[in-house]
């Protein structure tokens, strides 16, 4: 079959040490980043951006893939071992990970997790290339209305499921939209709203506005902490025994298929849906894994299920952004939205035809893809000890080394300051936000989508002058009616939440984004 | 009237609509396509608009909730733990934005240094003279490796300052 | 404690290796900037990159992309026209520059901001429909569009090549299309093989697909057949005497030293003879047109007029 013997030519291409040391030097800057409580993957993906701008694009995307594999698996050794979740997409793993390592079976932890990645990614991964071709032809169905209405039932979904507030989700949407009508409108090139400043007049470039939403809102948190929870960094442990046996481990996850199955397509399932991400998959997965058991009461007690369910979940979450990425050019979370800008400077546009046309690069994603898991597995298994260590590394020092990373990121974009004060004015705005407690993640797909859906809406009015056409043409109309439905969804659920949530004392999670 | 940062934040972007609104007023007409390039940022604009206005009657509605309740407001309940180290905070900012500042005028290498190694001392004062030297090293460090590695081998010019020449 | 800071300086500044800013004599000393104002991998990106490792051959300096993309190509274009005239930042044009200027987007002048340095690139237009389309050839297409004036819709970058490419072979032909937006090469590829638009202009590049009966090529807008497109027939020969390419060459800001111009000319010459590049350019769809400085003016001085022409009757015309 010519689609698989493609693949492996191209695994055989990333296993070149070309490729596979970009891949390799991603997979481990994620499990740091990913076991590092306070650095998302966002974060780790930012931070190895600016190192991708030189690369050719291949290996630019192979370390990107390798800090996502790593960085989902990663954020389950701090679950495990200490209780907190190195990333977002971890989060469900510490209700099981940590009591089991409080009963002693640290190593079973971490290794269930670790391994329920592999797994889970693999199948993931298995989706992910059967399924991309096929979406690529359905994408190339989409006329404007279409594609208007895809991006439109995108931000009103992603509104709706982040955050706590459907308002809020949508003003954050609206924001990010607000934020691409500034500069030259992408028909005519008129100016606007740049209030005469020239350096305005491109827009804000989407890459320096990404970097510096998610900058200071992510670090910043951590610094408000400093000097306040030394005594419970200091009673973290150092080390840890983490031998096990892993036959056992395997067993643990491989006795439950139809569980694991059924988490794995949680996890693509929400990783295409747009810009929803790991962070809502290990939830949602860890939640069906619960009702779907036959012990539901043990769950949160230290099970082996609900490790597997967490990080199954999560990682085969990042095959179906991939996917999505690669078939519409819509980013399933932020870190797909950085490869989106990081592919769109190396001037590829991912779309319908992005297989067709740039063969090398779509099969070298699979086959990094593919070829990252087990590196992944084995980083963990070679450095455990040297990670552990590293995740202690003082924020101090993380933060303003960070700190640079992004603005040579912002720099290295165009050569130029301007996207660095760029980024500057969107620290500001992102830490504002996190404050106002307005979720991120809308605003950054508005930043995204902003320009196409300006762009399809005049292609489709100018194409045919009927406006009805959003609703009559059936995919449009039916995705518009989708939007309703999911915001009017979102809305119910959150009044039955508050209602249920009424008596309870109020709680604030700071919604990672 | 009392607000929560709901509702401060919903006054921000009505007051950001509200001029994007006027700012639209002078952009021409449409050529060639059948909506000029007005059209749709008013859209985006009322769309925001719209937004604030229900976040800030839902904040005020819920004030007054609260206050008929007489129970504490909001703002208490969720500042369970530590106290945010707001000074920080502010001093990280200023920081940054004092190097963002100095990079074309001092270049990349000395200001990286000295943004580097000033945020690590306000953000922990070092304990001992090997503490410093870490500081100092790590800062050094930073600079250079940053520098060298994007220019000779990620062709990634860095800014030269106009002061130093460097 | 001091030692050690003023150690840390020490290392910083005697770090600093080429940071001497002077261009008498010995230009180029340093690395060389080159702006192109759109983005990477885009055809214009893609025509200028295989000429910098031979331009740095011949000017033993690096030349060092930088795309600086938005706005129809106008930021890239301020940020070169404001650069210093010192030889060190060199803009990569192509044929919009005036377009955008009559179009009233950017109110630069090309001959009031920059000096031209070389033509190096000719990359001829070619009318492009999709598979779905009954028209075979460019007569069926005149013949349609005639009976149904302004309705055939056409995929362009308002306002740009594409459109002005598309609009000359209408005028010429006394037809009138409906044109949509669609920005850059791909997206208007996508679109035609969706079938959302029916018409758009194109390049050799898109020729796999029309080999895999994915698209049609019905007329090349070049003065003669070119390499790759001998089955193509040209607007000349079906008997309309128009022509459209798009054209990319070197500029430098106004004011830069005749002897720097003459360097970068000599390094550019000898770099688009290069039998690789030609070879790098075929794959764009492009062939190599080198000009000198003096041909590359009365170049620019002549499709400025047309350029407006077509503005004028496209009713796009802002300024004179």
């Amino acid at each position: 079959m010519n689609h698989y013997e493609l693949l492996f030519t191209h695994i055989g291409t990333v296993l070149h040490f070309q490729y596979l040391i970009p891949l390799l030097v991603g997979t481990i800057a994620g499990v740091i980043g990913g076991a590092l409580p306070g650095v998302t993957i966002t974060m780790t993906v930012i931070v190895v951006l600016p190192f991708t701008f030189g690369l050719d694009p291949l290996q630019g995307l192979a370390a990107m893939i390798g800090v996502y594999v790593g960085g989902s698996a990663g954020g389950s050794i701090t679950a495990s071992l200490i209780g907190i979740p190195g990333t977002p997409s971890a989060v469900a793993t510490t209700f099981d990970g940590f009591p089991m390592t409080k009963k002693g079976e640290a190593g079973r932890s971490v290794w269930v997790g670790v391994w329920s990645a592999l797994i889970g990614g693999a199948l993931g991964g298995l989706c992910l290339i059967e399924l991309t071709g096929p979406f690529a032809s359905l994408a190339l169905q989409f006329g404007p209305w279409e594609f208007f209405s895809l991006f439109v039932f995108a931000l009103s979904m992603v509104a709706g499921l982040v955050g706590r507030s459907v308002t809020k989700g949508l003003l954050s949407g609206a924001i990010g939209l607000i934020v691409t009508i500034v500069g030259a409108d992408p028909i005519m090139g008129v100016q606007r709203f740049t209030l005469g400043i020239h350096q305005l007049e491109g827009g804000f470039p989407f890459l320096p506005v990404l970097i510096g939403i998610f900058a200071f809102a992510q670090l910043m948190p951590d610094v408000e902490l400093i000097g306040a929870d030394e005594q419970a960094i200091a009673a973290r442990p150092t080390q840890m025994n983490l031998k096990v046996s892993h036959l056992s481990v395997l067993w643990d996850i491989l006795c439950r298929p139809f569980m694991l199955l059924w988490v794995t397509i949680i996890g693509i399932v929400i990783g295409v849906l747009p810009a929803i991400g790991g962070s809502a998959a290990n939830i949602m997965a860890y939640d069906q894994a619960k009702k779907f058991s036959k012990r539901p009461e043990k769950f949160g007690t230290g099970i082996p299920e609900g490790i597997v369910a967490s990080e199954a979940s999560n990682s085969a979450n990042v095959a179906g952004s991939l996917m999505m990425i690669m078939a519409f050019g819509i980013p399933g979370d932020a870190v797909t939205a950085v490869m989106l800008g990081a592919l769109t400077v190396h001037g590829i546009q991912p779309g319908p035809l992005f297989i067709a046309q740039h063969p090398k690069v779509a099969y070298g994603i699979y086959a990094s893809y593919l070829v990252a898991l087990p590196l992944m597995v084995a980083v963990i298994w070679v450095g455990s000890r040297l990670w552990m260590r590293i995740i202690m590394m003082p924020k101090a020092m993380l933060i303003p080394i960070v700190l640079v990373l992004c603005v040579i990121g912002a720099y290295a974009l165009g050569n130029s300051m301007n996207d660095v004060y760029v980024l500057a004015l969107f620290c500001v705005i992102g830490y504002a936000m996190v404050k106002a407690r307005i979720p991120l993640a809308p605003l950054i797909l508005g930043v995204v989508l902003g320009d196409q859906i300006e762009s399809n809406m005049i292609q489709a009015v100018s194409t045919d002058a009927d406006p009805w056409l959003f609703l009559t043409r059936p995919i449009s109309g039916g995705l518009l009616a989708a939007s309703v439905l999911s915001i009017a969804l979102a809305v119910w659920q959150h009044n039955r939440e508050t209602k249920r949530l009424a008596a309870a004392a109020e709680e604030e999670f700071d919604t990672d984004f | 009237m009392m607000l929560s940062r709901d509702g401060i934040a919903g006054l921000v972007c009505l007051a950001l609509s509200i001029g994007l609104f006027a700012l639209t007023f002078g952009l021409p007409p449409a050529v060639m396509v059948p909506v000029g390039p007005a059209f749709y940022p008013r859209v985006v604009i009322l769309i925001l608009g719209i937004l604030s206005v229900i976040l800030i009657v839902f904040d005020v509605l819920a004030m007054q909730r609260q206050r008929a309740a007489a129970v504490a407001p909001r703002a208490t309940a969720a500042t369970a733990g530590p106290a945010p180290n707001y000074r920080l905070v502010l001093a990280t900012f200023v920081e940054f934005g004092v190097y963002i500042l100095l990079i074309p005028l001092l270049g990349f290498r000395i200001s990286t240094f000295l943004f580097v190694l000033l945020l690590e001392i306000t953000l922990e004062w070092p304990r001992s003279p090997r503490h410093w030297i870490v500081m100092i090293l790590v800062a050094v460090a930073t600079s250079l490796v940053c520098f060298y590695v994007f220019e000779d081998y990620l062709s990634v010019l860095l800014p030269r300052g106009t002061w130093s020449g460097m | 404690m001091k030692k050690l800071l003023a150690l840390a300086f020490a290392s910083l500044i005697s770090t600093a290796s080429y940071s001497t800013v002077s261009y008498s004599g010995s230009y180029p000393d340093h690395a060389i900037k080159l702006i192109v104002p759109w983005a990477a991998g885009g055809d214009t990106d893609l025509i200028f990159r295989p000429l910098l490792p031979l331009l740095q051959k011949y000017l033993g300096q690096p030349v060092i992309i930088a795309n600086v993309g938005g706005a129809s190509g106008t930021v890239g274009e301020r940020e070169a026209a404001n650069a210093a005239p010192d030889g060190y930042t060199v803009f990569g044009a192509h044929d919009y520059i005036h377009s955008v200027y009559f179009g009233g987007i950017i109110d630069i002048k090309y001959s009031d901001a920059f000096e031209p340095v070389c033509l190096i690139s000719s990359t001829p237009s070619v009318i492009t429909v999709g598979a779905k389309t009954p028209w075979k050839s460019f007569k069926d297409l005149v013949a349609d569009a005639k009976k149904r004036p302004g309705q055939i819709v056409v995929g362009a970058s308002l306002g740009s090549t594409s459109q002005y490419s598309i609009a000359l072979a209408a005028k010429a032909a006394g037809i009138t299309f409906k044109y949509v937006p669609y920005q850059g090469t791909a997206p208007r590829m996508n679109a035609l093989l969706g079938g959302h638009i029916e018409v758009a202009d194109s390049n050799l590049t898109q020729k796999s697909k029309v080999d895999g009966g994915l698209l049609r090529f019905l007329a090349n807008m070049s003065d003669k057949r070119t390499e790759g497109l001998e089955n193509v027939p040209t607007l000349k020969e079906l008997g309309y005497d128009v022509e459209y390419s798009v054209n990319r060459g070197l500029m430098v800001p106004k004011g830069t030293p005749a002897e720097v111009i003459n360097k970068l000319n000599d390094a550019c010459a000898k770099a688009t003879k290069e039998p690789e590049y030609a070879k790098a350019l075929l794959l764009q769809g492009t062939s190599v047109r080198y000009m000198d400085p003096k041909g590359y003016a009365e170049y620019l001085k002549k499709t400025d007029a047309q350029t407006k022409d077509i503005a004028k009757s496209l009713g796009l015309l802002k300024r004179e």
